[in-house]
């Protein structure tokens, strides 16, 4: 069952004089709580127990979808098959942004699996996923539409003999004008419109899991256009005028935090941080990648990757630098974490100098305290 | 459930957490979807929909911690009144406390506290006038004049009314402390906050060192997004032939779209020269630390310090967190008789050449000079090879020009001059700075 969301007289009220984005000032105790108020209203139980089913329909998602989010558990045990081992709060972001419809913004370190997620989720989901990399001077015309003038040029060109028939015997101009109009609009159709990622995901028939990579790469402008977007889903294009989402695509925007994204775009987004895994989740995460290696190097791995974080690097090893470097290991056929190997395969995972000589330094105490780590396991 | 989550979303804005109203619709269906039944899962859910830097997840975390954990010996409370079966009836707050029934007391306490307003409370002075309120709306008066009519009689039962007073007594206040704990924090901070910012940088007590640098944080990160936006400008009505065909090609050179000519603004380009001798320092300090956290903003800053003769400091600046780095360049110029007219000689002689036309000197200094000369010819060259000369001076204008203060020779040169001594003038002439190089540009 769908609840429109329309707000009662009295909340509009509220909305319409006293409505401020961070209001301190104007808006008031009062007001919030008769915000809330009308929103509990509207949202009261229908019944007792199917609460969940019957408030969020899922905005566009199909019930098959939506039982593969029914619950958290499900979600981690179907990232798990998929080779995705995500923390709590990582399966508690899918399954609301699933519910609610919202987009989104995952942030933390560069290589925590933050594109991964999305191209998991569209595996998951059985869904396309759509991608689009923002880059500084990123613009409409390439992440929405273009709109082909050479192609339209040279319809019009081609077709002016059948433009004379159409318009063969039609008497003065108005009675030309009326049959050009007899024929639609054929030269602002959308066979003029070179579809981008964006309308890609919004025209996708049975949904999309669209990937906005690295947003905070691009510029303010592009933000600003993105709003659009990510809270109506449908876009305004000057030519055709507002195309709708067919189905709500499942929204992920990444970034690294390279500039702060604006408070208009985070108010948009459900915020998921996440940051480098612990030691457990760490080694389910190699585990699942590389099932093959051995168990012992797998603990040795993690405790000495685990170590190196806690150092004042110029960049942290990510946890895809210590897949790779548990793949180098294994190519090496290594059972064990042996130093003279550590220091020769350093720059797997170390993209500095400095951080390198800084980790050379420590390396014999790691490489003694990730065999006890490995010992107290056992 | 929605008076408490009013509550707990005016504590979250008490701990500076920004939260908007579509955002709290979004935390409202977010709790019904995630249900209140588990604590972890609502606390992952709602972060997400409300707290949207890892500072404020922080923040989130702690507030939430401690406001549901008055909320969660709310659902003990419900769980024993159904338990038992002596709960009294009417509620009234005698017969409760002879009855000992301690959780219909807390639920009474709740409901009075509700209906004084006691998330009102702003100021830990305001504590016994809440409490005696919260008492009086559940009607203490009775239960004390019955005490005292018994008098010391009353054998067991009277002792055991008179702990159940003090007991009552004692979670009142508790309840109370921990609203003003939740509600008040933000409204004395924001005191705190706002003397500290118009008081003299100079007169600053070391314990307010700390909160000092969170507030010039919290200035930079406004000037920043502020002024962060690089504004592309349109030359308007002057058609840019070149890029018109370059763009046009692909449509066989017909000229559908016309491009203009557009003008980048460009960020500031500053060097700063700071006087470190005792009386300047402290403010000093701060403008340094000021414009190393606008380093985003500013495109190329250098930072000279000088007493007795001058230094380029700016790697200490980037190697150092800013107060080691200030330790550091007092052990190197400071303590030593300023000299203004050795240090421009120094600056003339080594950087005069760094200098363009866009770039902006800040000095800041008092200009006193112990009677040295000033040497205002090496600031007049400086003036003009560069775009603007700022001078920032922490003495009030009535003084410039006393004694051994130079202001007065310095001053044609000078395109701004600027008293400044607390940090509400320090953001002033920053944001200036910022503002007028976009407009220059």
């Amino acid at each position: 069952m769908r609840v429109s969301l329309c707000l009662p007289r009295a909340a509009k009220a509220h909305h319409s004089t006293n409505y401020a984005p961070f209001a301190t000032v104007t808006y008031t105790r009062a007001t919030h709580a008769a915000v809330l108020h009308d929103l509990a209203w509207l949202y009261r139980p229908k019944a007792a127990g199917n609460i969940r089913c019957s408030l969020f329909p899922g905005q566009g998602m199909t019930p098959e979808r939506l039982e593969k989010l029914e619950s958290i558990e499900r979600v981690r045990e179907g990232y798990a098959e998929l080779g995705y081992i995500c923390s709590r709060q990582i399966a508690t972001a899918i399954y609301v942004a699933g519910h609610l419809g919202k987009p989104i913004l995952v942030e933390g370190p560069a290589g925590v699996g933050k594109t991964e997620l999305a191209n998991t989720t569209a595996a998951y989901l059985e869904l396309p996923l759509i991608r689009l990399q923002c880059y500084e001077g990123l613009d409409e015309a390439k992440a929405l539409y273009e709109w082909r003038y050479a192609k339209q040029l040279l319809y019009t060109q081609i077709l002016r003999d059948k433009l004379g028939e159409v318009l063969g015997e039609a008497q003065g101009l108005k009675e030309s004008m009326d049959r050009l109009h007899a024929h639609a609009d054929v030269f602002f159709s959308e066979r003029f419109l070179a579809p981008r990622p964006l309308l890609k995901a919004l025209r996708e028939p049975s949904g999309a899991v669209l990937l906005i990579d690295e947003v905070d790469k691009s510029d303010h402008e592009f933000e600003a256009f993105l709003l659009e977007i990510l809270s109506e889903f449908q876009v305004s294009i000057p030519e055709l005028g507002t195309i709708k989402a067919m189905r709500r695509p499942v929204v992920f925007l990444t970034s690294n935090n390279t500039r702060e994204m604006s408070d208009a775009l985070k108010r948009r987004c459900l915020h998921l941080y996440v940051p480098f895994p612990d030691a457990p989740l760490e080694r389910e995460i190699i585990q699942a990648r590389i099932p093959e290696i051995p168990r012992n190097l797998k603990y040795q791995l993690v405790s000495f990757v685990q170590q190196v974080r806690g150092l004042d690097l110029k960049k942290q090893p990510s946890v895809s630098e210590s897949i790779d470097w548990a793949r180098v290991l294994l190519l090496l056929h290594a059972n064990e974490l042996d130093p003279d190997m550590v220091r020769q395969t350093l720059n797997v995972f170390l993209k500095f100098e400095e951080d390198i000589q800084s980790v050379d330094v420590e390396l014999y105490g790691f490489a003694r305290q990730a065999k006890k780590a490995d010992v107290a396991h056992a | 459930m929605e008076h408490t989550f009013t509550n707990f979303l005016s504590a979250l804005r008490g701990a500076e957490i920004r939260v908007s109203v579509a955002e709290t619709l979004d935390a409202m269906k977010t709790a019904a979807l995630m249900g209140w039944s588990d604590r972890q899962g609502l606390h992952d859910a709602l972060a997400m929909a409300l707290a949207k830097t890892p500072d404020e997840k922080a923040g989130f975390t702690r507030i939430f911690d401690e406001f549901f954990a008055f909320e969660s010996f709310h659902d003990r409370r419900e769980a024993r009144i159904l338990d038992e079966s002596r709960q009294s009836e009417d509620g009234d707050l005698l017969a409760m406390l002879r009855a000992d029934d301690r959780a219909g007391l807390v639920l009474a306490m709740q409901e009075a506290a509700i209906e004084v307003g006691v998330e009102n409370i702003r100021f830990f002075t305001q504590r016994g006038l809440y409490t005696q309120r919260v008492l009086q709306q559940m009607g203490v008066e009775g239960v004390d004049s019955q005490i005292q009519a018994m008098g010391g009689q009353g054998g067991s039962a009277g002792q055991a009314l008179r702990e159940s007073r003090a007991w009552l007594f004692e979670q009142v206040r508790n309840y109370v402390e921990h609203q003003l704990s939740l509600q008040g924090a933000a409204t004395s901070r924001e005191l705190r906050e706002d003397r500290l910012r118009r008081s003299r940088l100079g007169n600053l007590d070391r314990r307010d060192r700390e909160q000092m640098r969170r507030i010039v944080e919290k200035i930079c990160r406004r000037l920043v997004t502020l002024h962060s936006r690089r504004r592309k400008m349109k030359n308007r009505g002057q058609l840019d032939i070149r890029r018109t065909m370059r763009r046009n090609y692909g449509h066989d050179g017909v000229l559908f779209e016309l491009e203009w000519k557009k003008r980048k603004l460009d960020r500031p380009r500053v060097m700063a020269i700071c006087d470190v001798s005792g009386s300047v320092a402290s403010v000093a300090r701060f403008l340094l630390q000021f414009l190393y956290e606008l380093h985003e903003l500013l495109r190329d800053i250098r930072s000279f310090a000088f007493s007795g003769h001058l230094i380029e400091v700016s790697e200490y600046f980037k190697e150092n967190i800013a107060d080691m780095a200030a330790e550091k360049v007092m052990q190197k110029v400071g303590y030593m008789p300023t000299d203004y007219g050795e240090s421009f000689t120094n600056f003339y002689e080594n950087f005069l050449a760094d200098i363009d036309r866009n770039t902006t000197i800040i000095i800041l200094g008092d200009a006193r000079s112990n009677n040295t000369n000033p040497k205002a010819g090496y600031l007049k060259q400086m003036h003009e090879r560069c775009k603007r000369l700022i001078w920032l001076n922490p003495e009030p204008p009535p003084l410039w020009g006393t004694g051994d203060s130079e202001m007065r020779r310095y001053r044609p040169y000078c395109d701004l001059l600027h008293e400044c001594n607390t940090l509400n003038h320090l953001e002033r002439v920053v944001n200036d700075l910022l503002e007028t190089a976009q407009k220059a540009a």
